[in-house]
């Protein structure tokens, strides 16, 4: 009896919401009409004549595919770096800590301006080196690398919190066996500091992929999709077709294809995390 | 093992009531007093004071008192839907979105049976206003304020460029050709100024030009219309425009234009613009001192001159609960006298959508460029150029437009994609609303 708020609240706004979107998903539906049954047209249209279905697919597979890596990597080795027994080591992780703060909104003009080709920071540095930087978020090739680069500016954050504090846990003695067969710092890394921490990467690998597969707030603000669709992310589009053009049926279909192609995508990395990922 | 101990109950009976709070709390307030409450409901820019409609209204009579309340202006349309979904909207709203994107959906009221019993009508407004609240000969709000457009240019970088500053272009052509003379690069060859930039501001050079040559982008009310010579025409010409620039210079110069000080007009980055009126407000806050001059939007050709217009409406939602007293506000509002006596007094540069309050020559001698702003207002269209579809219609048009700067495709193959996605969402609108209409009925429409 005492989960039953929890039990009432999740039957209200969790289990109610999920079922009726799966039958909106089978429906024309503008939210203030009737909606009108028609099977899995929505899943037809968006699978074989919605063009803008796939490339926001390909442009959130892309962003995932090399985000996800990216930010795990640099977290861990930034975890590495000020876990270091060196002065002043507390103000440097404070200081990668800082970035992670700023979110959302405020991040996404910053960044505006940063890449921005003529004025911004990053092309004003470049041709100080004597090299043309490129258009970033006007460049239908760059503006995809661009929002990754500015996804990996809170690299310091909470992914870097939780490596050190798992790095911190590794037994010193695994460390001492290495050095006694000879084992300099990349065999300690390999052989003892990876596995130690494959838990905590798979569990980042499985968040960061989630949270890769709902990017939205950089291209509502900074982009809107564009140039030439090349940051029209899944979500952006699912929110343009919910909110600018009220069809939410097929909005409802695209979030059953989001869920299932998350849980695809969740799926295989637990199976394939029984290769590497090491317990105890 | 104890199921129904005293505190299991007491979990269940909090949850419960925890659940009734949030799902049937109060409904608002329809009465302040003797004097009926009607919630007034308006998208706000940076100052939320509150309008002068509203202080003189409340004055003029003691059965009706109107509480504003200002909406943010980004996320204004989720609000309303919220609110009309909730069955508690507002008694009156006030958007500058189509009105049909509401109106055809049925989230608001008819008000043909306030119209034939009022003074209030087709001939207080210009056409292309009246037509923005209209949908199947229907009247859905009255038009409130209203955008008008003009051709903005720099007397200042004319006179650098040895131009007459009293006479700017007045065809496309002329534009083009002036705008060429007026670019300013620096040694490095680095643009640092462009004449004019097509597709730069509110209100879309291709489509004007279509418009001016006699396109419509619906025909019959079923078929879209975008493959077109007008349109192609006007295609042609941006990407002749463009001839003397990369395309990189282009993307690079446009990266550079933000708002308020930094936008390209009034920075002295882009010298001749079409630009609305509530840019006088601008000008005068950021760049006071900037010498320009305002003249109609120039025309294709011999063609007649077509201009465009934004109208910021009022209506009443769907479930309203004191539509009488909301009709009595917004006729008020809407009337000359009270129109008029709210833009001599507004601090912001919003026209009256009233024509009596617009022609009057108190209002013209407000500014020197109002006449003109007035005049384009007569040969306006309205901008909801294929209303059941229009945000996917501006989408589509934005999307042909970019693919033809970067080359990717031809004015024919891009405008020929538009065209095929917006009639198959247009069919597939018409469909369902044929479906709705068979099955639900509100407020007298068919």
């Amino acid at each position: 009896m005492f989960v039953s708020p929890w039990i009432i609240g999740f039957l209200i706004f969790g289990l109610y919401p999920m079922v009726m979107s799966f039958y909106y998903s089978l429906t024309r539906y503008d939210v203030l009409r009737l909606p009108q049954y028609i099977g899995l047209q929505n899943y037809q249209n968006l699978l074989f004549n919605d063009p803008d279905f796939w490339i926001s697919i390909w442009n959130t597979m892309f962003y995932t595919g090399v985000r996800v890596p990216l930010a795990i990597i640099l977290s861990l080795l930034l975890a590495v770096l000020v876990n270091q027994a060196v002065r002043g080591v507390r103000f440097f992780r404070t200081v990668f800590f800082i970035p992670s703060i700023v979110t959302g909104v405020v991040l996404s003009v910053l960044w505006m301006w940063m890449f921005n080709p003529q004025y911004g920071l990053i092309n004003s540095s470049l041709a100080a080196l004597g090299i043309m930087g490129p258009l970033w978020l006007q460049s239908p090739d760059w503006s995809k690398p661009a929002m990754i680069i500015m996804s990996l500016w809170s690299v310091g954050g909470p992914r870097m919190l939780v490596f050190l504090a798992a790095l911190q846990n590794i037994p010193g003695q695994l460390y001492e066996a290495i050095e006694l067969d000879g084992g300099g710092w990349w065999a300690k890394f390999r052989h003892v500091t990876l596995p130690s921490l494959s838990p905590v990467i798979f569990l980042w690998g499985i968040l960061e992929v989630i949270g890769s597969f709902q990017v939205f707030v950089e291209a509502y603000v900074m982009t809107e999709g564009g140039p030439l669709n090349s940051t029209l992310f899944y979500n952006l589009y699912l929110y343009r077709r919910a909110f600018d053009d009220f069809e939410m049926g097929y909005a409802s279909a695209m979030a059953w294809i989001l869920l299932v192609l998350t849980l695809v995508v969740t799926i295989v990395q637990i199976r394939l995390s029984k290769k590497w990922v090491h317990y105890g | 093992m104890c199921y129904l101990c005293p505190e299991s109950w007491m979990a269940l009976i909090l949850s419960g009531l925890l659940f009734l709070t949030v799902a049937c709390g109060p409904a608002p307030e329809h009465r302040e007093g003797d004097r009926t409450m009607v919630r007034y409901w308006y998208v706000s820019g940076a100052t939320e004071q509150v309008p002068l409609s509203v202080t003189m209204f409340n004055a003029s009579q003691d059965s009706i008192v109107v509480i504003p309340v200002a909406i943010p202006w980004k996320e204004h349309e989720k609000k309303v839907l919220t609110a009309i979904l909730s069955g508690h909207p507002p008694d009156v709203i006030n958007l500058v979105t189509p009105i049909v994107k509401w109106s055809s959906r049925m989230a608001l009221m008819p008000l043909d049976e306030y119209i034939s019993t009022s003074e209030t009508g087709p001939h207080d407004f210009y056409d292309a206003n009246w037509a923005d609240v209209t949908w199947m000969d229907h009247v859905f709000g009255l038009p409130m304020h209203t955008a008008s457009y003009a051709f903005f240019y720099n007397k200042d970088h004319f006179r650098e460029a040895g131009l007459d500053p009293e006479s700017p272009p007045t065809t496309w052509d002329e534009v083009r050709n002036t705008a060429h003379i007026l670019d300013r690069r620096l040694p490095s060859n680095r643009l640092i100024r462009m004449g004019f930039l097509p597709d730069y501001g509110n209100l879309q050079t291709p489509l004007v030009m279509a418009w001016q040559q006699g396109m419509e982008f619906l025909k019959g009310d079923t078929l879209v219309n975008m493959n077109d010579a007008a349109l192609i025409n006007a295609m042609d010409w941006i990407a002749e425009f463009y001839e003397p620039f990369t395309l990189s210079e282009i993307l690079g110069f446009r990266a550079g234009l933000g708002f308020a000080d930094q936008h390209g007009f009034i920075s002295g980055r882009v010298s001749m613009m079409i630009l609305d009126n509530t840019f006088l407000d601008q000008i005068e806050r950021y760049k006071p001192e900037m010498d320009y001059g305002v003249a109609e939007v120039p025309v294709w050709g011999d063609y007649p001159n077509v201009s465009s217009t934004g109208t910021w409406w009022v209506a009443i939602p769907r479930g309203a609960k004191n539509p009488d007293a909301a009709w009595a506000f917004m006729e008020f509002a809407t009337r000359a006298e009270n129109q008029l006596h709210e833009a001599l007094n507004m601090t912001e540069n919003l026209f009256p959508a009233n024509r009596e309050a617009l022609s009057s020559p108190e209002f013209l001698a407000l500014h020197p460029t109002h006449a003109t702003f007035t005049d384009m207002l007569a040969v306006a269209v309205s901008p909801s150029v294929v209303p059941m579809a229009h945000d996917l219609f501006w989408r589509e048009y934005s999307a042909a437009r970019e693919s033809i700067l970067y080359g990717q495709r031809t004015p024919v193959q891009a405008l020929a994609q538009a065209e095929n996605r917006i009639q198959r969402e247009l069919d597939e609108a018409i469909e369902y609303d044929r479906y709705v209409r068979e099955r639900m009925e509100i407020g007298g429409m068919p």
